[in-house]
């Protein structure tokens, strides 16, 4: 059931026990609405074609589903942790899963090389940026269906809203720049030049978007009030993903996987004095990195060596290693 | 490329019950969706892989999921999607045959206009058909309409019989029979408003003969 219909549910069934309640009639309680689970780790296996989920607390493999479409790469989760969007490089498609029934319900065609997907901040749309079509697709949660889309740069590969979703954010490799698109007319405002092969891009503290150049050594943060760069962080080679965590007082800080140093370099939240605090050694070519809600656990994903690290922030030490499927690029984790 | 039109008959049958058996699981490339039937001048099937296949006057040609039908100046064609839902095409006009796969409704047909110009009629049939276009989508149901789409994605829709929700993603717009509607990226789509939809199909009535 979607985020949409799930309310439409619950307001018909409040409606319900407020009538039966003035006709002097014993309300019969509405059927309890299946609760998504909490505290889960997924993570999305490019060469397996799934998404192994893991037990946030025990840290035990608790299911792997099946994409049912060709390289599974991206993934964004709804608020209420319901339904996850899986994006499949070499289908063109993107893959509906139900967190709790652990199966994907449906596929949807979206386009060529369809790389990320992002939902808006009111999860009542999913965006999907496709390399091999220069655009976005919008997708309409509750019904699953193409509602349109938007023409970006070339080689559209990252995608992130503002905090206030008044803007998008899109990373353009064949470009190297990252468009703003106005959400309220689908149209670019600015293209910001960044670098070699822009790749990751997530909101940060503040409301900065920050961004990783994967085909050089670096990281760029962009305010949302000027659209501008207001800092760069040398890292070191194909840096992939950002995390923000904090290590006990300090923070938030910004946990970079660094696939060609095979280490999460840790980085200082503040733009105007960005450098290196410290480096975490992991596993082999590390991707995708997401934290806990509390900021005090940072998952991180290896392609090379297909097992997630559980890195404990306050430590930057290893705490648990699970194996997951084979080219793990991305971790996302319910709230 | 041309084939008999009784052999053509019995292959589209055989294939649209194929597909809907094979659609229980995800579409992909092998579905077959329906067949190209008719083309004043050439129809090009530009299939996933890049091989090219073309149909010239009357015929046969399969189609397959994520196909790309095209006509270029001059020419128009007539093809058919499943479930008697028939599709023509103006000149200078490219669509993509897909379908989404869901769980408890099995497989949807979807025509992804990319440009140009098309006139669809579709049957009573169970299923929705969902026209997109790079602004809007058509939710289409024993109706009959003409969508063009202009090089800057604006899509105009005209409802010829039945009923058609008209969306963008700022909006749905209900409409029936003899109203138009305009899809502009950034906005809803316009209320529907009256129209005599009968000029608006001219150019789609020779491939119907």
């Amino acid at each position: 059931m979607t985020f949409d219909r799930r309310l439409r549910r619950a307001r018909s069934g409040a409606v319900g026990i407020a009538l039966a309640t003035l006709a002097g009639c014993a309300p019969t309680p509405p059927p309890k609405p299946v609760e998504a689970p909490l505290n889960r780790i997924y993570v999305a296996n490019e060469s397996s074609n799934t998404v192994t989920v893991i037990d946030g607390t025990s840290f035990n493999v608790v299911g792997t589903i099946d994409a049912k479409n060709y390289s599974t790469h991206d993934l964004s989760l709804t608020r209420d942790g319901r339904l996850l969007f899986a994006t499949n490089l070499a289908s063109g498609r993107v893959s509906v899963i139900d967190t709790v029934s652990l199966e994907t319900i449906a596929s949807i065609f979206t386009g060529g090389r369809c790389h990320v997907v992002t939902l808006t901040n009111d999860n009542t749309q999913a965006w999907v940026a496709n390399i091999g079509e220069d655009n976005i697709s919008i997708i309409d949660v509750a019904n699953l269906r193409i509602l349109g889309t938007i023409p970006t740069g070339k080689g559209p590969t990252g995608l992130t809203f503002s905090r206030d979703g008044a803007y998008a954010y899109v990373s353009n490799q064949g470009d190297r720049s990252v468009s703003v698109i106005d959400t309220s007319t689908h149209r670019s405002i600015k293209s910001i030049p960044v670098g070699p092969n822009p790749h990751f891009l997530v909101v940060g503290p503040e409301g900065r978007i920050w961004g990783s150049n994967t085909g050089s050594d670096n990281v760029y943060v962009i305010d949302p009030g000027s659209q501008s760069i207001v800092g760069t962080l040398k890292v070191g080679p194909a840096p992939q993903q950002i995390a923000f965590g904090y290590k006990g007082l300090a923070g938030p800080n910004a946990y970079i996987t660094v696939g060609g140093l095979n280490k999460v370099l840790v980085a200082g939240g503040d733009p105007a004095n960005m450098r290196v605090l410290e480096e975490i050694p992991v596993g082999e070519r590390p991707n995708g990195i997401w934290a806990n809600p509390q900021g005090t656990r940072v998952f991180v994903v290896h392609e090379g060596s297909n097992d997630l690290y559980v890195v404990d922030t306050g430590t930057a030490q290893v705490i648990a290693k699970v194996n997951v499927g084979r080219k793990p690029i991305r971790v996302v984790v319910s709230r | 490329m041309r084939r008999p039109l009784s052999a053509a008959l019995v292959v589209v049958t055989a294939s649209t019950i194929l597909s809907v058996a094979r659609a229980d699981r995800v579409s992909s490339q092998g579905v077959e969706l329906g067949a190209a039937r008719n083309a004043i001048g050439t129809l090009l099937i530009v299939h996933p892989d890049g091989i090219q296949d073309r149909l010239i006057g009357k015929g046969l040609v399969r189609l397959f999921e994520e196909d790309v039908v095209k006509t270029d100046a001059g020419s128009q064609a007539l093809i058919e999607v499943g479930d008697g839902v028939m599709v023509a095409l103006n000149q200078n006009t490219a669509l993509k045959l897909l379908s989404r796969w869901e769980k408890t409704k099995g497989a949807t047909r979807i025509i992804r206009l990319q440009e140009g110009e098309v006139w669809v009629k579709t049957g009573s049939g169970p299923k929705a058909v969902e026209v997109e276009t790079p602004v809007a989508t058509a939710i289409v149901k024993d109706s009959e309409l003409n969508l063009k789409v202009h090089p800057d994605g604006q899509s105009v829709l005209t409802v010829v019989q039945g009923s058609v929700d008209f969306g963008t993603a700022f909006g749905i717009c209900p409409m029936r029979a003899n109203t138009v509607s305009y899809g502009v990226r950034g906005k809803r789509c316009t209320q529907a408003e009256p129209t005599d939809a009968k000029p608006v199909l001219a150019w789609s009535r020779p491939l119907l003969q």
